[in-house]
Parts: C-alpha cells; structure tokens; sequence
C-alpha cells in the first residue's frame, strides 16, 4: 500500500478579484521509503504542494489519504497531532525556537506527545547523536553554525519517528560543502529506510533522490524515476 | 491537561527568565498596586487590632450617657442637659447597673499649674466609682475617696502624662497643682495607659465630682456625663432600654421628640472605629486597585507584543504539532505567572512599608497583616493575569501555522 495518495487535489487562492490555482489537478501516489523531490520554477506550486503535504494546509478539493488515514475534513487540533505523529519538517531556514538549546529544541515535539521530560531527553540524545550532534546539545541555535542547525532540525525531525520527512529547500542557506553533507546525511536516512520528500530548485540536490517530479502552474510536467531508484508502487 | 500546564510553567519561567528587564518592568504595575493594597491593609488592621484591644481594657460593659443637642436646636440656642438629678434617678430606678458615677468636665479653664510649670489637660470631676466604671486605677497614692467628695475636698489624682508635663517629682503625691486657681493636693497617679490613635489616655486629672461643682458655680447649668458599668448577667440592650424610657420621661419627652441624650456603649465606639476604619480600608483598597487593573493592562500590552514578536516561533510549535491548547495556555500561563511573581513582590514591598509608616509615626500601632489580604492580593493579581493573559493568549493559539511560519 502507498504511504501517501494524493487524488484530484486543488489549491484555490482569491486574490482580489482573481482566482489563482496555485495546484490544478495533482494525482501523485508516494511509496515507502521513497525519495522524491519536487522541482520546479517559483510559482510552479511547489511549496503549496508541501503545504498540503504537510497537513498544514488544507486542498480546496481533492482527496489526501496519510498512512491510509483521509486527512480531509480534520480540524486544526487534528492536523497538529498528525504532523506530530506522522511528519517531521526541515525548513530552508531551519526555524529552530531561538531560545531553546539544542537539545531544547530537539525535545519540543516530545513536549506535544506528553513524554515526560527523562525520556524526552534520552529520545532527543540520541536523535542528536544520529545527526553528528552529540557533543553540541547545549548550544543556543545562534551558538551553531548554518549546517549544524540544519542537522538540530534534522534531528528534530527525526526524534518522532515520522512516516515521512519533508524538506523544503533544506539547504538553500547553506555553502556547497555543508550542502554535500547535509545531501549525504539524507541519503543515509533514506538507506535506513526513511521516506524522504523535498523541494527544491537545483537539480544537483534533486538528482540525490530516486525521483523527481517537476512542476509547472500547478501540475505535476514530469515525473521520472532514475536508474538506481528502488521504488516499489 | 496537567502536563501541558506543568510544560507551560516550565517554559513561561524561561521566557520571563531570558526577558528580565521587560518581564520586571511589566509587573511593576502590579508590585506597586499590591504593595499599596498590603501597605494600606497592614496599617489600618493593626491599627483596629490595637484598637480592640484598648478598648477591651477600657472595660467592655461600660455605659457612657451624655447630652445631645441636635444641631438646629443648638442654632436656636437651645442645650440639652443632663443634671445631677438624672444621674439620682438612674441610681435609684435603674436596675443592672454594678457602679455608676458623674462625670463634670472643668468648663472654665483646663490649665495646671506647678511651680512655673503650666500645662493644659483634661480635668474632670468624678466620683470613686470612676475607677470600676473605667477601669483606672492608681499606681502610686489612692484613688477619690467618698469622703472626699462629701467635704468637697480639695485633692486629684493625675495621669502619667501630667506628671510629665509639669515636670512633677517620680512620686507626685503630697504635692499641690493649681486648678483654676485653686490649689489641690494630688493624692494619687492612675497606672500608665498609653496612646489611643495618637491620643494619651493618661493626659487626666480627676478631682472630687463636688469638689468640681462647687467651682463651676451656676448649677442650673450644669450638664454632667453619666458613666456606669453593669453587672455581671445583666444584657446592655436592656439596660439602655431601661436607661431611655427613664431619661425621656424624666425630660418630659413626647413620642415624636427626638432623644436630648445619647447612650454609648463602649463596643459601640468600638464598632463606629471599626466602621471607620474598614471604610477607609475600603475606599484607599478601591482606588488603589486601580492601579492593580492598570497593571493588568500592562501585561496584555507587553503580552501581545510578546506574541507579535513570537510569530514565528509559534508557527514552528504549530508545525511540529502544538495544539490550540498548548499555545493558548504557555502564553496564559506566561501571564499568570508574571503578575502572581509582581503579586509577591508587591506582598513583600508592602508589608515592608507597611511597617516604615507604622514605625516611623511614634505611638503609631504595629501593622499586622491579616491572611486574607494576602490571599486577596495574590487571588486578585492571579485574576487580572488571566483575564488580560487570555486575549494575547486566544490570538497566538489561533494564528494559523502556515502565515506564522511566514512572519518576518
């Protein structure tokens, strides 16, 4: 069975008098441990795509079954809890509490599933360590520099043990070297079995996954699986 | 539930922790309203404890009846008395009175004289029974005897104060004063009262009530006060009863009139204190939990900027599944917990000054702080941390995550 079925989705916006599709029409199936990125022009409907993905947004129709589960018609409390359980977020700009240490900020989604705080920092040592963090977890976010934020947001999203991880972007802010480490970090998370989903615009980040679907106005142009892919449909 | 409120606790200490400048500057609005409400409340309690316990000992089952003269009548030039013949009536018609005695106050002059000491007190003619009646007694000497008073002897007993003032020896007995150019011989000191309200209770001098009488001169105008204490089973509203239907027969009252005297009880005085002192509290309680409410609008505005500026970190919360409830209670509690730590503060500050005034106004009464304005004063602080946390609270848990996460 496929982790995420996507049927018929839509994504209207009204801005002012006009009518922006922002998604026509996406009919996308994402497999276990798949690893998929979406490309794309800006505009091309890439980031509302995560949006819905992520079940921080809701499609103006269609139908999103996650996990086998319909996430439509689910209130905000509803979608916050499946976003707990089932997704972990990497964002281009990490977005990682400023206040909060490292390990602080690894913990926070342990917080929303009321796990006490001995077991919250056990869970989030060991994320941490999973990242090549270990020694850092003390350190404010300011403390650390751009790569090793992203691996705290990596390990964020990692402590939930979420069915997938979405990265939007994950290393727009980063320099080339941090970037190949970051890129062979999730390479070595989709090998232990991860499913990962991101969005991106350079095609070298891209050619990392086993498939890639570019889009164009809001609908799915290509979708091609590359030679090494092990995609089960 | 409970975990989340422990969660919240545990993260709105750090957000006041990391803001200190600003979360102290915030709730300094409710420190100074709660300090006031406690320094306020202290000095005023202690004052009426001290109060209630100056009275107990001025003897809580006495009497004091005293002519009234409403003031239109005064305008017409009208007095209303009360005559030795009132004070023979009660003694013989009265019934439940243990003692009882006149009290004739010096009309012409209040100046004493010793040596080339002069000095100004309350002088009061009276009987023996005065020391039962108000619970005076000598410390050196003797008291009034009825002798006295049937030769019209010419003696007083002093207060602690007098003595002082007149620069009179340690013992004072033996000694004479001069009384509106009489002399008299001061046979004994009555024991050490202290202050009441700023008062000295031992700024007396007592002298024979016939000794007083004969020096007033015209008896037709004379207008004395009657002191009585009752007797054991006797109950005071039955007395005084008694003590009404007496008087107004005697002064050929009608049903309409009005009383031409008044019947004090000492709870009475005691309770019209209290009375006085409880508006007081309420009033300055009143206007000074203005300022506590102004402190709450403090709170709410910094707490709204504080989710304004925490836009986006409540979009990450949202995103990485915070529910309504967690946001809407870290920012409440945050509330909560800034205005109950300016309650403390206030608590603190305000007993502190509570007791500067109390002591630096000499014979000023101890504050005490009774437990319910403590109570009242967290439970208030608490209160208006709620009720202005809960707006900034409700917009932060519904801001909507993908627009939070956007927020520059």
């Amino acid at each position: 069975m496929s982790l995420i079925k996507l049927s018929g989705i839509t994504k209207h916006y009204a801005m002012g008098s006009q009518v922006v599709r922002a998604l026509d029409g996406i009919d996308i199936t994402v497999a276990k441990n798949d690893y998929l990125a979406f490309i794309g022009s800006s505009g091309s409907g890439k980031s509302t795509m995560l949006n819905i993905l992520g079940c921080l947004d809701k499609p103006t129709t269609g139908e999103y079954y996650l996990n086998g589960k319909n996430v439509e018609g689910l209130n905000q409390n509803e979608l916050s809890e499946i976003r707990n359980l089932e997704i972990g977020f990497i964002f281009q700009s990490f977005n990682l509490l400023p206040r909060a240490t490292a390990l602080g900020n690894v913990m926070q989604p342990l917080v929303y599933r009321n796990i006490g705080l001995k077991k919250r920092k056990e869970m989030a040592l060991n994320s941490l360590k999973r990242v090549g963090l270990g020694d850092r977890t003390d350190h404010l976010p300011n403390q650390l520099s751009g790569g090793q934020r992203q691996r705290v947001a990596i390990a964020r999203a990692l402590v939930t043990h979420p069915s997938i991880l979405l990265a939007d972007e994950p290393t727009g802010n980063l320099d080339s070297k941090t970037t190949i480490e970051i890129m062979q970090l999730f390479d070595e998370l989709h090998a232990e079995g991860h499913t990962l989903i991101l969005v991106t615009h350079e095609d070298e980040i891209a050619h990392h996954c086993h498939r890639i679907i570019e889009m164009k106005d809001g609908r799915v142009y290509n979708d091609s699986t590359s030679h090494s892919a092990k995609v089960s449909h | 539930m409970l975990f989340s409120i422990l969660e919240s606790f545990r993260s709105a200490m750090l957000s006041i922790y990391a803001h200190g400048l600003r979360s102290f500057l915030t709730t300094l609005g409710i420190v100074i309203g709660v300090a006031s409400v406690i320094a306020v409340v202290s000095v005023t309690q202690g004052m009426s404890s001290f109060i209630g316990d100056t009275f107990a000992s001025l003897g809580s089952n006495s009497l004091t009846i005293r002519s009234f003269t409403p003031f239109e009548d005064q305008m017409k030039g009208i007095r209303a008395r009360l005559t030795p013949d009132d004070l023979q009536l009660i003694e013989n018609r009265a019934e439940g009175i243990a003692s009882i005695t006149p009290v004739l106050n010096a009309t012409r002059s209040s100046q004493i004289k010793y040596g080339s000491q002069t000095a100004f007190s309350q002088i009061m003619g009276t009987t023996y029974a005065y020391q039962d009646v108000s619970q005076s007694y000598t410390q050196v000497g003797r008291f009034l005897a009825d002798s006295d008073n049937n030769t019209r002897r010419r003696v007083a007993v002093i207060g602690e104060k007098v003595r002082e003032n007149l620069n009179l020896p340690e013992n004072p007995v033996n000694e004479f004063v001069e009384l509106g150019g009489e002399w008299f011989k001061i046979v004994g000191m009555l024991e050490q009262k202290g202050e009441m309200m700023g008062f000295s209770q031992d700024d007396l001098v007592l002298t024979p009530y016939a000794t007083m009488q004969s020096l007033q001169g015209n008896q037709n105008k004379t207008d004395i006060a009657i002191q009585l204490s009752l007797s054991e089973n006797a109950v005071v509203e039955d007395v005084v009863q008694q003590l009404t239907t007496l008087l107004r027969n005697a002064h050929d009252l009608s049903g309409e009139e009005d009383d031409d005297f008044v019947i004090q009880t000492a709870e009475q005085l005691m309770e019209t204190f209290d009375t006085v002192i409880n508006m007081v509290t309420i009033v300055i309680g009143g206007i000074v939990s203005i300022s506590l409410l102004v402190g709450g609008i403090g709170i709410m505005n910094i707490m709204l900027v504080s989710v304004t500026e925490r836009t986006r970190e409540i979009g990450i919360c949202k995103a990485i599944g915070a529910k309504r409830h967690h946001i809407l209670l870290q920012f409440l509690i945050e509330a909560l917990l800034l205005s109950l730590l300016g309650g403390l503060i206030g608590l603190v500050l305000g007993y502190g000054l509570g007791t500067l005034i109390s002591n630096s106004i000499p014979g000023f009464p101890n504050a005490s702080i009774p437990l319910w304005s403590v109570a009242l004063a967290l439970g208030f602080s608490g209160f208006v941390g709620v009720l202005f946390g809960i707006l900034p609270a409700a917009k932060a848990a519904n801001l909507d995550p993908i627009d939070a996460l956007r927020y520059e």
